[in-house]
């Protein structure tokens, strides 16, 4: 139990009513997006401030407390679960947009601002921010830094960490440091925004970003192409990128997923279909017009039984609406799902589709598929139940066959999610041991005393 | 976490909206309670988590669970916009009643659900008895709006609301009213007098009737009819009183086809009996029954009388104005009603329709909730007040006088000067 004294220093801090202590409180800041994990805090603080930031740190390293960051507790990984009890330091309230310059083509930000908002002010001046995880309604732009997200336009656009020109960190000991600055070049030393960017908040508290935009495509088509064979949609992808276009996005959806979406939002979809691929050409309206119709032609080439043009921005908009659904038509579908994260090369995406199904039968766990087939990014999702003891046992090792899988192609154990708890346990295959040990002697650099959210990432018993 | 049901009789009817979560927390960016507040117990989420740990006997009622429970307006933004489809709102209402049968109300909802408002007359003269005292106790403030008195500003806090009528609907207007001389009947519908516009706004009533029978329809206002329940199944989750005011009112309106409502939240509470209260068959057939029978008025006009668009002549307040609507949420989003109101409105020549951003979005009353978090609710209701400003609308109109006080009070504290009608007053 953390001492009522540090409540009250906590309260003194940030003014009472952001500091939360109530169990029913607590209880709403024990969870994220996953199905698997939970764990209660000890008190929830809302700071307003980077100065409030840092005092709470220094508090919080003095008395060796816990400290777990967090935006929104959208993420799916783990992540800002406070599995070790403490202090949730909670972002949300930290949310204004500080500039959009739109001569210099960036935006300075507060980390609590929900990326949607952002999103929202940007389109107002024509301006476009890609990187787009599809919690964007809900999750803060400090935690898509944290977690260096990605999602259905990075394919084209590349992800978060390809956006991050600035950032200022409080440190574990409540320094208020200052990183990179507005400019698109910058070769002053290390990359050390790059540490924060995607660190899980295992080394700082994100208080500040600044970031590039890019001006707001002019057109943009979207085309759905109808598979008969799950690995041949694969492979049409592959094809695509071959013949010389990068689409914005190309998104894939299974026979289970694509009839899941058809029952919660009857759409009219090809519901005997294997698999669904959705792509968006962008830019200029001439090049889109040009995009599209080679990519319509790879897709017939390739296989696809069908492929339908959007007419208009409602249709593809109708579109879009049924790829985001996916999500929740995956996890709605068992008590616990396992779904993964992995990428594969671009040009092994035909092949691990293969062994998906390889593993299905070996196993006989049933495995959905969706995914941002353009960057090799699928979340394979495995049903289970994690009361039942055995079954999700086997379910764990199914899984883990999917990572051997992936990695065997040279592909990675988490695309944009992050490894957060979820995934910790497999880390040690994924990574070069030599690598894994720099990255927690940094860890022990910057946060001596592990305070700040401790036992994410890596297993424990590695420090 | 280990769930069990046991011990929770209504929340488990609606195991599979509380099971249907997945914690994504999209509702963060819909829910108006979240977005003042930016704390996740606000949002259905947290609720339902709360919940969750309720059932796992992780939680117990206590007065912060309570109080959580209780801060939310019922908008459904969170469902209609949930990718899994959760329906927390109804989980929320299930917790309250199972809250309450545990635990008892707690003074003076004790008093004024389960004895006041089940009695329309008594309550009408305890109405009646507390108005006297406006204006004595109470200053006046601008125009016809006066700070509400004793009895009901113990409830609104200092809130701007029109004053208690002199004479309430029902002694203004008789049990039958038939089409003037010369005018066919075309159809007997049954009138729902919702208690704001018994009380307070009787003209609203009386002009909703002369409307009616003025083309035609026979209208019907049984005495027997009393509160919605709104307030004390939905709100204060008091099912038991609920079912007799439910009961009362299926009577009140037997033999009649229609129940026309001009409260989009009378409306969809009556609607919802069956969903709520419904613990035996006989109810739940009644309630079924009953509820096909119920149309908000301009549902009424559009959709069942099927009126032509020269039916709607201006009145004089709304010659020549510029209109914006306001979605009530128990209109919206409860019951589906959106495009009537506005046909009828844009039906109306010489009235400028003018469609505000967010028209759906909540205005933040919600009843009691209202009256629990005025501070919370009127920084609901500003967000509403910039939406309205935004359009230049000369009158802001709804389908609900619960929203109506709100919107009243908004434009006050605001200093906007932007009138506030029911959608009925545009026509004559």
């Amino acid at each position: 139990m953390l001492e009522k004294k540090l409540i009250a220093k906590l309260e003194k801090i940030v003014g009472k009513g952001v500091v939360l202590t109530s169990k029913e409180d607590l209880t709403t800041y024990s969870y994220d997006g996953t199905t698997t994990w939970a764990h209660m805090p000890e008190v929830v603080v809302l700071p307003t401030t980077a100065e409030q930031v840092s005092q709470i740190l220094k508090l919080a390293d003095d008395s060796k407390v816990p400290v777990t960051p967090r935006g929104a507790g959208t993420n799916v990984s783990g992540g800002s679960i406070p599995i070790k009890g403490g202090i949730v330091l909670c972002t949300v309230k930290m949310n204004k947009i500080l500039d959009i310059n739109k001569t210099n083509l960036t935006a300075t930000v507060e980390p609590g601002v929900v990326l949607q908002d952002f999103n929202m002010a940007l389109a107002k001046q024509g301006l476009f921010y890609p990187p787009d995880p599809q919690s964007f309604l809900g999750c803060t732009v400090g935690g898509t830094i944290a977690e260096n997200a990605g999602g259905p336009y990075c394919v084209k656009y590349g992800v978060t960490k390809q956006y991050v020109l600035g950032l200022e960190v409080v440190l574990a000991n409540g320094y208020i440091m200052k990183l990179g600055g507005v400019t698109v070049k910058n070769r002053t030393g290390y990359e050390l925004m790059m540490l924060f960017t995607g660190s899980e908040g295992t080394l700082g508290v994100i208080t500040k970003i600044t970031l590039r935009l890019i001006p707001m495509p002019l057109a943009s088509k979207t085309m759905m192409a109808v598979f008969d064979d799950m690995a041949v949609g694969g492979q049409a992808v592959s094809n695509i990128l071959a013949s010389g276009v990068v689409p914005a996005k190309i998104e894939f959806v299974d026979n289970f997923v694509l009839r899941r979406i058809e029952e919660m939002m009857p759409m009219g979809l090809p519901v005997d279909a294997q698999a669904l691929l959705l792509l968006m050409a962008d830019g200029s309206p001439t090049a889109v017009e040009a995009e599209t119709e080679q990519i319509v032609d790879t897709l017939k080439k390739s296989g696809a039984r069908e492929v339908k043009v959007a007419k208009d921005a409602e249709e593809a908009a109708k579109y879009w609406k049924m790829r985001s659904a996916g999500f929740a038509a995956t996890f709605g579908a068992a008590k616990t799902v396992l779904a993964e994260d992995v990428a594969v090369p671009r040009d092994k995406l035909a092949e691990f589709i293969g062994k998906l199904g390889e593993i299905s039968e070996r196993t006989g766990f049933f495995i959905s598929n969706l995914g941002h087939a353009g960057d090799g990014n699928l979340h394979p999702a495995i049903f289970t139940d994690v009361s039942d003891k055995e079954n999700f046992a086997k379910a764990q090792e199914a899984m883990e066959e999917i990572f051997e899988a992936a990695l065997s192609l040279g592909g990675v154990l988490s695309g944009e999610h992050g490894i957060g708890l979820e995934k910790q346990r497999f880390l040690k295959r994924a990574m070069d041991p030599v690598a894994l040990n720099l990255m927690i002697k940094i860890k022990s650099l910057l946060d001596p005393n592990h305070i700040l959210n401790p036992g994410k990432i890596w297993e424990e018993e590695r420090v | 976490m280990a769930q069990s049901y046991d011990r929770y009789e209504q929340i488990k009817r609606f195991e599979k909206d509380l099971s249907q979560c997945m914690k994504c927390g999209f509702c963060t960016f819909w829910c108006p309670i979240y977005q003042e507040e930016k704390i996740e117990a606000s949002v259905a989420r947290g609720k339902n988590m709360m919940i969750r740990g309720l059932l796992a006997g992780e939680l117990d009622y206590t007065s912060e669970y309570a109080d959580r429970l209780n801060k939310c307006t019922l908008c459904m933004a969170c469902t209609v916009n949930c990718p899994a489809k959760a329906n927390i709102p109804n989980v929320i209402v299930a917790a309250r009643a199972d809250t309450v049968k545990a635990r008892g109300l707690k003074f003076p909802y004790n008093i004024v659900y389960r004895w006041l408002l089940p009695r329309r007359r008594l309550f009408g003269w305890v109405v009646r008895f507390a108005s006297w005292f406006q204006g004595i106790f109470m200053p006046k403030t601008e125009g016809t709006i006066r700070h509400l008195s004793m009895f009901l500003s113990a409830l609104g806090k200092g809130r701007n609301i029109p004053q208690i009528a002199p004479k309430f609907l029902r002694q203004m207007v008789p049990v039958i009213n038939k089409p003037p001389a010369g005018v066919k009947t075309e159809m007997r519908v049954g009138y729902f007098s919702g208690c704001i516009t018994d009380f307070v706004l009787p003209h609203l009533g009386k002009h909703i009737i002369d409307f009616l029978t003025k083309n035609g329809v026979e209208v019907v206002v049984p005495r027997e009819q009393g509160c919605c329940g709104a307030p004390v199944f939905l709100g204060a989750g008091d099912f038991e009183t609920g079912r007799k005011m439910a009961d009362a009112n299926v009577k009140a309106f037997e033999g009649l086809d229609y129940v026309v409502s001009d409260c989009a939240t009378c409306a969809s509470a009556l609607k919802s009996y069956a969903k709520f209260l419904a613990d035996t068959p006989q109810r739940k057939k009644a309630y079924d029954k009953f509820a096909k029978k119920v149309k908000d008025i301009s549902e009424f006009l559009v959709d069942v009388l099927k009126l032509p668009a020269s039916a709607y002549k201006p009145s004089a307040e709304a010659k020549g104005k510029k209109v914006t609507w306001h979605d009530p949420c128990h209109l919206s989003r409860h019951l589906g009603i959106t495009s009537q109101p506005r046909q009828v409105i844009r039906s109306i020549p010489g009235v400028e329709y003018v469609e505000m951003p967010n028209a759906d979005r909540c205005c933040g009353m919600a009843g009691a909730f209202s009256v629990n978090y005025y501070d919370l609710s009127k920084d609901i209701a500003d967000k509403k007040a910039a939406s309205i400003e935004s359009t230049g609308a000369d009158i802001v109109v709804s389908g609900c006088p619960g929203c109506e006080i709100q919107l009243i009070d908004c434009m006050v504290r605001n200093k906007l000067p932007v009138k506030v009608m029911h959608i009925m007053e545009l026509v004559e």
